[in-house]
């Protein structure tokens, strides 16, 4: 694990954003520069867009078995998170969640992101975001 | 200018764990294994080699490894890596050779060692970026299809479990299979979950094999055999690791797009197919590919499964496919060539499906950190 693989999508990682193809609407996230990955525009013509900390569950597992360094059980989703501004498409991430149990989660369950150390590369924490479902949805404020 | 490529051997080990035998010895046997069942056949007949390895043990290495553990010294031999599509797009590769006259005689081997060094297979899946893989290993990308398949067509989980149960059913009685065991959907249910919604019953085996298949012109392969099977058409496609971020989560497009291509060089559609050995790495992935490759309808995979036996009006997997067989990278769709070139000649044993004419091979692989960014179909023809 090296420190300059992190440093390349810290923009991303700790503040969502996405970027936005001005040829076919797709939002890269993880941040694209050159090529579009979906209609193939090359050199493509990419935007910083802010994406919204609320977003859906598009699908997931839960996954229990997993690296010494990664907590289990550890569910993970495909969420799609909307821009900040309300236009355009949303970007869609592969997210670890946090505070959140396979009972509360279902395609289409509305989840937030939520600041996180995740591991450590040597004695530095590398920070990042998480989703969660969201406090006030959880019954009898259960976790 | 080009001409017909025809399937007349086959060469394979037994699939396992096979802590004993180096990368060497698994080469060497299915080698050894492919001149003593082909008539006539002689090292000095092989005009070029393909080899299909990912090289996982790190005892692969390149061309020089199969010349090595062959004695097929002063060959041109390739090594062609392309993820889990590696051991069909090695034969692809080959045939492409003899169709296009630079080869009258091509062997394929594919192999790996899966066994030696397993740390690298779920690391580099589970830890390379913080968003797109971070703790997503393959039992989690193909279970995400799975959730989503379910929630958006009904698909049962107990249906998903049946293709486990399906392929472990012909595994016992396919020789070379890893996991010679049958198992219910209670017990397919009842295993430990390894990303819920698959449990291990779901996941193939981690499995060491090899396996060598011999391609040859029509005049050539008439001197080796009265009964060659025609290569006839193949589609390989390479989509973008996360295309337009994964925007089919209950397919896999990338097959869809080396169907299409395979039936139509073959010039045929997917009710032409009768027999298939396809990539069942988790039961869901098959399911998911009765769609892709147009067995039934979107949605209706579930429901395919019951007509996917070996006395099914479409087999699938007769040999138990990855599930009971075992997924040793390079060699899978080399043996997966060589189950259909079996089958297609009625000599499949007591997996033998009612004469089929038809017989197609179907690999999906994932990239560095998607699913279903590498496919390859290959189609095969009776004669």
């Amino acid at each position: 694990m090296s420190g300059p693989r992190y440093e390349r999508t810290k923009r991303q990682d700790q503040r969502l954003v996405g970027f936005e193809c001005q040829s076919c609407g797709w939002v890269s996230f993880p941040e694209e520069k050159r090529t579009c990955k979906r209609c193939g525009d090359a050199p493509a013509d990419f935007e910083a867009v802010q994406l919204a900390e609320r977003g859906t569950v598009e699908t997931f597992v839960v996954q229990q078995y997993l690296p010494e360094d990664i907590e289990t059980p550890q569910p993970v989703a495909v969420v799609s998170l909307p821009q900040a501004s309300g236009a355009g498409e949303a970007a869609r991430a592969y997210g670890l969640l946090t505070e959140t149990h396979l009972a509360e989660l279902d395609v289409g369950t509305e989840v937030e992101a939520r600041f996180r150390e995740l591991f450590s590369d040597g004695r530095r924490p590398i920070n990042s975001l998480k989703f969660a479902v969201p406090r006030a949805s959880k019954a009898g404020g259960e976790e | 200018m080009t001409r017909d490529a025809y399937v007349v051997g086959s060469g394979i080990i037994e699939f396992g764990e096979r802590y004993g035998d180096s990368f060497d010895d698994l080469l060497e046997a299915a080698y050894l294994d492919l001149l003593g069942s082909v008539d006539g056949l002689a090292p000095e007949d092989i005009d070029a080699a393909w080899y299909g390895t990912i090289d996982i043990a790190g005892e692969g290495s390149s061309g020089s490894a199969l010349a090595h553990a062959t004695g097929l010294f002063e060959t041109p031999i390739t090594r062609v890596e392309n993820a889990c599509a590696t051991g069909s797009d090695a034969f692809r590769n080959a045939s492409l050779a003899v169709q296009a006259g630079a080869a009258d005689v091509a062997l394929v081997i594919g192999a790996e060692k899966m066994l030696d060094d397993t740390a690298g297979l779920i690391g580099s899946a589970a830890l390379e970026r913080l968003w797109r893989g971070r703790g997503v290993t393959m039992p989690a990308y193909f279970g995400m299809r799975a959730t989503r398949h379910m929630a958006e067509y009904g698909t049962t989980r107990d249906q998903i479990a049946e293709v486990s149960v399906k392929n472990h059913a012909n595994g016992v009685k396919y020789p070379y299979a890893h996991q010679q065991f049958e198992c219910s959907v209670e017990d397919v249910r009842n295993s430990p979950t390894v990303s819920y919604p698959l449990n291990l019953y779901d996941c193939c085996p981690v499995t060491d094999g090899a396996c060598a298949v011999l391609l040859a012109s029509e005049e050539r392969a008439r001197e080796f055999t009265d009964a060659p099977v025609r290569h006839a058409g193949w589609g390989l496609s390479a989509d973008s690791f996360q295309r337009g971020s994964d925007l089919a989560l209950t397919n896999f497009p990338a097959t869809r797009q080396a169907a299409e291509r395979a039936y139509e060089r073959a010039g045929i559609t997917a009710a032409d197919v009768d027999v298939a050995e396809v990539h069942d790495c988790f039961s869901i992935t098959e399911l998911i590919t009765y769609e892709d490759l147009g067995f039934c309808a979107d949605g209706e995979g579930g429901a395919f499964v019951e007509r996917a036996t070996l006395d099914g009006d479409t087999p699938v997997n007769p040999s138990g496919g990855l599930l009971s067989k075992g997924h040793p990278i390079g060699a899978t769709g080399v043996a997966q060539v060589a189950e259909i070139f079996e089958q297609l000649r009625g000599e499949a044993g007591d997996v033998q499906v009612d004469a089929p004419a038809v017989g197609l091979q179907h690999n999906i692989g994932i990239g560095r950190n998607a699913t279903g960014a590498v496919s390859c179909v290959n189609v095969l023809e009776r004669t």
